[in-house]
């Protein structure tokens, strides 16, 4: 089964869909191992891990394609990417879905902001009209290769315009072929209820996205099950966690010169190898080995 | 002397610098080995032959980067580079000129054009207004590391809103800091003078056969006053003509052997691409 299948099938389940942020090849590979049936790489983490600057647009499609690319190939599990605003126009969209279909993810973003965006919970935002962005969700709607491949329509526009216009938008994302839909940043649990409440009869999966310290109130995935949510995306966890390990891990080695005193939070030596994958490789090294 | 200081010397010495457009690092070492003392980098013939698309502002930051150091190390002249809009805001112009400095490349063309862009000879350009623009130059000058990298604003205003709109705004691009400024398709020769008297700084004029502005000899633009001409789909359009020709051919007669003469040998080619030399290079190397 592709993981496109794979990933329409996880929604469809009864239990919402988990999917923690990933930043590299080797983040996605430790959520796997964890058990999460897909990930989520975002562009805000791309763009910290790859080039160490904020989400502020800074990032290339060719950049975020080839960190799809070693994500979905580092794991087996579905893979949804953050396709931004599509990097451009209609036309730009049309080849951001083919080059992220080409590099194996299962569902793409597609969100109403202007180009150069911000991240969602940052201040500031702008959204292009819905026409406009109706336009964009017809073009990747009609460029995927593949017919399951998901296609998820995100709004901006609730801290811009407002909730009743959020959702108007994401009605009009859903009749023109978005498979999934993605109402940014609610304020409020009420808020949360409502999208599922007016959204919910369009018989598309709903997204909701738990940024720590963000604007949405923080809501386990039970919490999000029960208000009706299909899948809720954990996107900034796993790097802020990374950045606080790694500050501590440099000020004590700074500190001290050595870092004796966190050798026992760290993982050992065998402990990483076997979750890089070492012993598999090592096995089909003897396979291939020739033998006198 | 870096590309970059080696353009400077140019610009500050008489005569025009002519710049035929690469669009790979092979056109580009032809260019080179047919003598100009320049290579033009265009984005619509980067957009051809890295995607086989047009020139609609879908090629990434990193494929013209990627494709500008391949081009700017085949080559030992100055390649003045085509960065579209800057794909973005003020903060991507930061970033294009730091990526484009870091390929080796001599030159940074800039446009005020909205995001995604096109042909400047295309119909329905937009521009953003201009004092967003004369904050893009801003930004690319404080982002450039090495001060002998040549910034290049242009003006696609003249068709969107007209001349005296195109004039105001490379005065202002001028005055924000470009080294050259470039007025997008002036319709006559009239448009062409008035640009060399009005504006005070190095004028780079766009030779593009079939677009708006009449063609001159490199001669004539530069007793106008312009100090570099670009013909940047010369070689593209070229190439496209004698490689439909040889492919109809080929189809036709089922063989390539007939048309001959349109190629060139295999010696020859080896010769031009430097394959004798690297040998010899790899020979030094063996005791």
């Amino acid at each position: 089964m592709t993981n496109k299948k794979k990933f329409r099938e996880l929604l469809a389940a009864p239990d919402i869909l988990v999917l923690p942020g990933v930043y590299d090849a080797f983040s996605a590979k430790m959520a796997e191992k964890a058990g999460f049936s897909g990930v989520i790489m975002g562009g805000y983490q791309v763009a910290a891990s790859m080039l160490g600057e904020p989400d502020v647009g800074y990032v290339s499609l060719t950049e975020m394609t080839f960190s799809l690319r070693n994500i979905c190939n580092a794991v087996t599990i579905p893979v949804v990417s953050d396709g931004d605003t599509g990097y451009g126009n209609a036309m730009n969209v049309r080849r951001m879905v083919r080059e992220y279909e080409n590099a194996g993810t299962a569902a793409i973003l597609l969100e109403d902001q202007v180009w150069p965006k911000k991240c969602g919970h940052m201040e500031g935002k702008k959204v292009i009209s819905r026409e406009e962005h109706v336009m964009k969700i017809k073009a990747a709607a009609e460029a995927k290769k593949d017919p399951d491949l998901v296609i998820i329509g995100r709004t901006d526009a609730r801290a811009v315009n407002g909730l009743d216009d959020a959702l108007d938008r994401a009605r009009s994302y859903a009749e023109v072929g978005a498979d999934m839909l993605f109402v940014e940043a609610p304020q409020s649990l009420e808020e949360m209820k409502r999208i599922v409440s007016v959204l919910k009869p369009l018989g598309k999966p709903l997204l909701a996205n738990m940024v720590e310290h963000g604007k949405t109130p923080g809501l386990t995935a039970n919490d999000l099950q029960d208000i009706g949510f299909d899948a809720v995306v954990f996107p900034v966890s796993a790097i802020y966690a990374m950045a606080q390990t790694l500050m501590k891990l440099f000020a004590v080695l700074k500190q001290n010169g050595t870092t004796a005193s966190l050798a026992d939070t760290m993982m050992s030596f065998t402990e990483f190898n076997q979750l890089i994958g070492l012993p598999a490789y090592t096995a089909m090294e003897e396979t291939y080995t020739v033998r006198s | 002397m870096s590309q970059a200081k080696k353009l400077r010397k140019m610009l500050a010495e008489p005569g025009i610098i002519r710049a035929p457009g690469a669009y790979d690092a092979w056109s580009a070492r032809l260019i080179e080995k047919a003598g100009f003392p320049a290579v033009y980098m265009t984005g619509y013939g980067l957009s051809a032959s890295l995607i086989g698309r047009p020139d609609i502002g879908l090629l990434s930051l990193t494929e013209m980067a990627g494709e500008g150091k391949n081009i700017a190390a085949a080559v030992d002249i100055p390649v003045i580079a085509d960065a579209d809009n800057g794909y973005g805001g003020l903060l991507n112009v930061v970033r294009t000129v730091q990526e484009y400095e870091r390929a080796g490349l001599a030159a940074i063309q800039l446009e005020d054009q909205v995001m995604p862009k096109r042909c400047g000879h295309m119909e329905g350009k937009q521009i953003i207004p201009k004092e967003e623009m004369a904050a893009k130059i801003r930004a690319a000058c404080y982002a450039r590391k090495d001060p002998d990298t040549v910034l290049i604003a242009r003006t696609d205003a003249r068709a969107v809103i007209d001349f005296d709109e195109a004039l105001a705004r490379a005065a202002l691009y001028a005055e924000a800091g470009a080294d050259v400024l470039f007025v997008e398709a002036p319709q006559s020769v009239e448009e062409l003078q008035t640009i060399a008297n009005t504006i005070h700084k190095p004028l780079l004029a766009n030779m593009v056969e079939h677009g708006k502005t009449p063609m001159l000899t490199g001669k004539e633009l530069e007793a106008i006053g312009f100090k570099i001409v670009i013909y940047p789909v010369t070689t593209l359009y070229t190439v496209t003509q004698a490689m439909m020709d040889m492919l109809k051919k080929v189809k036709q007669d089922d063989t390539s052997k007939h048309d001959t003469k349109h190629m060139v040998a295999f010696p020859d080619f080896n010769e031009m691409i430097g394959l004798d030399a690297i040998r010899e290079l790899e020979r030094s190397f063996m005791k």
